[in-house]
């Protein structure tokens, strides 16, 4: 059953940008058209199934609130359809509605009937409510005296208590404090494994990666790609990584320095047997084959091979230091190899980079860095975190 | 059909809304509640001054036959004023000042100039129960009051019609908040309220008749009718009355239905 059905939704605002300065640009620009079109959800499809979490991820301005409001009923699609089915509590601002001068109790009332609630079914939930917000202290008070927190915690409150088929988040979790988004998320997963639907806007890709059944990448309007969570968030960082490199090239170039971290001409991952495979995977040796171009090394140099996640963290490095006999260029194309026995890397997509030191004479380019990418698939069930720790375990029973 | 449904499966948001701005309203005031009296009383006072004494506007005799207090008539008239213009001023201020809400939540877009003509219905049974009270004290009551409530069903059905229609054009359009403000203040005065239409009928019939042709006049006459006059009003409008009050309300809240469908993105 599906909770949410969007087909081929688009949405287009006019923005108001020309607006006549004087009364004879008033008369000049009379007739023409006084906006242009701005489409910020073009042509979207997406189903989300009931009971799951889907997540929409991209960058500002991408369109997912826009498509988060489409759902919640605020905006109504300029094309295509919106269903959902269940009723829906959208917390795209904590605390929206509020009234300065009402107490945190008519507010909790008032807000709750913003949602839908009637008073009978706030009655029975307003002393959960208080406690979640842990505002009992206050409850009497206008709310102009609470500090921002406070009113955030007030307005978390009230939103999940209201008991939604349907719930929506927009980034809100994003506020309050450490213990406070620790709250939020555990009592996000509560509703989830209560059969809650939800939709979550966020830019923390942890949490989604974490809470999501399905993940949306949305590009300038357009979904990019939905599907598994890992793999669209992994292209999704794919996609900022290689923005990312691009514009710290084009910065480095225009700045003079020595640009472009060049390719590995070749790498490919080899068993023990000498096939060449796709992928290593935890927890067995492979052999990593990397190709350099061209490089000239002096009498003693040194490999580093460092590697890190597709999100930039480094998860080690490793280093082989060659005693040369014979001074001079060496060959082109030729190629090194490392040896991983057992690989302890997580399954995911990782990042090698090969750095030649040398001793005296290397050539400049040859102290660039050369990248190739890498996945590891798991056998069993993968290890958290990014290692596999290799540890020897004992049972001790106590005799 | 269907937003009818949903605005009563909304109801309780649309009184919280109305408590909210009644609980709000008179917060931090040493009188309190005692404004929503001095108010229209400071009105009345100013008109009847103005108009019954500088202009020595004479009312007709009331019902019983003794009375004919200037102050009296004009209040029979004004509390229907006040009743209509609150409540379309307030549809459309109300609308405007719910836009950051309703970018944040989805309600029906109706809810907060509902919730304003409850408050401004209260104020005017407040208005209404005075003037009641004051014509008991003089002996002046029939049973045509029995018709109060239908009076005030259709005073309200008419301004919430209008009320939602303006409202809505009010967002694309803000040159409809001056225009209101200023159509408010000549039907003010078209309407035979702080003069009888005697007084217009002794100078032009003609003209007579169109000042009653304003809706408001037909309000305003049932009022002194079944307040003042002890009278009935005439077949025909008791007919009319009721019917196009109606016509309005249904009208009004079609023409809000179809342009408020996505209100939000132009607050």
């Amino acid at each position: 059953m599906k909770a949410i059905e969007v087909q081929d939704v688009s949405k287009r605002f006019r923005l108001y940008t020309d607006r006549p300065g004087s009364v004879k640009q008033l008369f000049t620009k009379f007739g023409r058209p006084k906006y242009e079109d701005f489409w910020a959800v073009r042509n979207a499809t997406l189903d989300v199934n009931e009971a799951s979490v889907a997540g929409l991820i991209g960058h500002n301005g991408c369109g997912k609130s826009t498509l988060l409001r489409m759902m919640a009923g605020i905006h109504f699609p300029t094309s295509g359809s919106v269903i959902t089915r269940g009723r829906i509590s959208a917390l795209l601002e904590l605390g929206a509605g509020f009234h300065p001068d009402l107490t945190g109790r008519e507010n909790v009332y008032l807000n709750a009937s913003i949602l839908g609630l009637s008073r009978k079914q706030t009655d029975v939930i307003f002393d959960r409510i208080v406690d979640f917000s842990g505002l009992a202290g206050f409850i009497d008070s206008p709310v102009k005296h609470y500090s921002s927190g406070m009113y955030v915690r007030l307005g978390f409150s009230v939103a999940v208590h209201v008991d939604p088929q349907i719930l929506l988040v927009d980034e809100v979790i994003a506020v309050g404090d450490e213990d406070f988004q620790r709250r939020c998320l555990d009592h996000l997963a509560g509703l989830k494994a209560s059969g809650v639907t939800i939709v979550l806007v966020s830019h923390n890709l942890a949490v989604i990666g974490d809470l999501c059944d399905q993940v949306t990448w949305m590009d300038h309007g357009v979904i990019r790609d939905s599907g598994e969570p890992t793999e669209v968030i992994a292209n999704y960082l794919r996609e900022v990584n290689a923005d990312e490199a691009e514009r710290l090239r084009i910065e480095a170039e225009v700045a003079g320095l020595l640009p472009t971290p060049a390719k590995a001409t070749e790498s490919e991952m080899v068993d023990d047997s000498g096939n060449t495979v796709e992928f290593g995977v935890t927890g067995q040796p492979i052999n990593m084959r990397i190709a350099l171009p061209e490089v000239l090394a002096s009498e003693e140099h040194t490999y580093t091979l460092m590697i890190q996640t597709e999100s930039g963290v480094v998860v080690g490095e490793t280093e082989m230091s060659v005693p040369m006999a014979q001074p001079g260029p060496l060959a082109h194309g030729y190629t090194i190899r490392c040896r991983f026995d057992p690989l302890l890397l997580a399954p995911g997509i990782y990042e090698g980079r090969v750095r030649v030191h040398g001793g005296t004479t290397v050539r400049a380019e040859a102290m660039r860095d050369f990248g190739f990418s890498f996945r590891v698939r798991a056998e069993s069930s993968p290890p958290g975190g990014l290692l596999r720790l290799p540890a020897t375990w004992l049972e001790d029973n106590g005799r | 059909m269907k937003s009818v449904s949903e605005l009563w499966a909304y109801r309780n948001l649309t009184y919280n809304l109305a408590q909210r701005e009644l609980r709000s309203r008179y917060k931090k005031s040493l009188l309190g509640w005692l404004w929503s009296l001095l108010n229209p009383a400071a009105i009345l006072a100013v008109y009847t001054l103005v108009f019954g004494y500088f202009f020595s506007a004479k009312a007709p005799l009331a019902g019983n036959g003794r009375t004919d207090v200037f102050a009296l008539y004009l209040f029979a008239g004004l509390w229907v004023w006040n009743l209509f213009n609150g409540t379309v001023l307030g549809a459309i201020s109300a609308l405007q000042s719910a836009g950051p809400l309703l970018n944040k939540v989805y309600f029906p877009p109706a809810c907060p100039a509902l919730a304003n003509t409850i408050t401004v219905l209260l104020q005017a049974m407040i208005e209404a129960g005075i003037l009641l009270v004051i014509m008991i004290l003089l002996g002046n009551v029939g049973w045509m009051l029995l018709l109060f409530p239908l009076l005030i069903l259709c005073i309200t059905l008419f301004s919430v019609g209008i009320g939602l229609a303006l409202s809505v054009y009010n967002v694309f359009y803000r040159d409809v908040n001056y225009l209101v403000t200023i159509g408010m203040n000549v039907l003010f005065y078209a309407t035979p309220i702080i003069y009888p239409i005697t007084l217009v009928q002794e100078k032009s019939m003609t003209l007579a008749r169109i000042l009653e042709l304003s809706p408001i006049a037909q309000y305003v006459q049932w009022s002194r009718d079944i307040f003042y006059g002890l009278t009935m009003p005439s077949t025909t409008s008791l007919i009319v009355v009721p019917l196009a009050s109606f016509a309005v309300f249904v009208l009004g809240l079609a023409i809000f239905n179809r342009k408020s469908r996505d209100i939000a993105q132009e607050l």
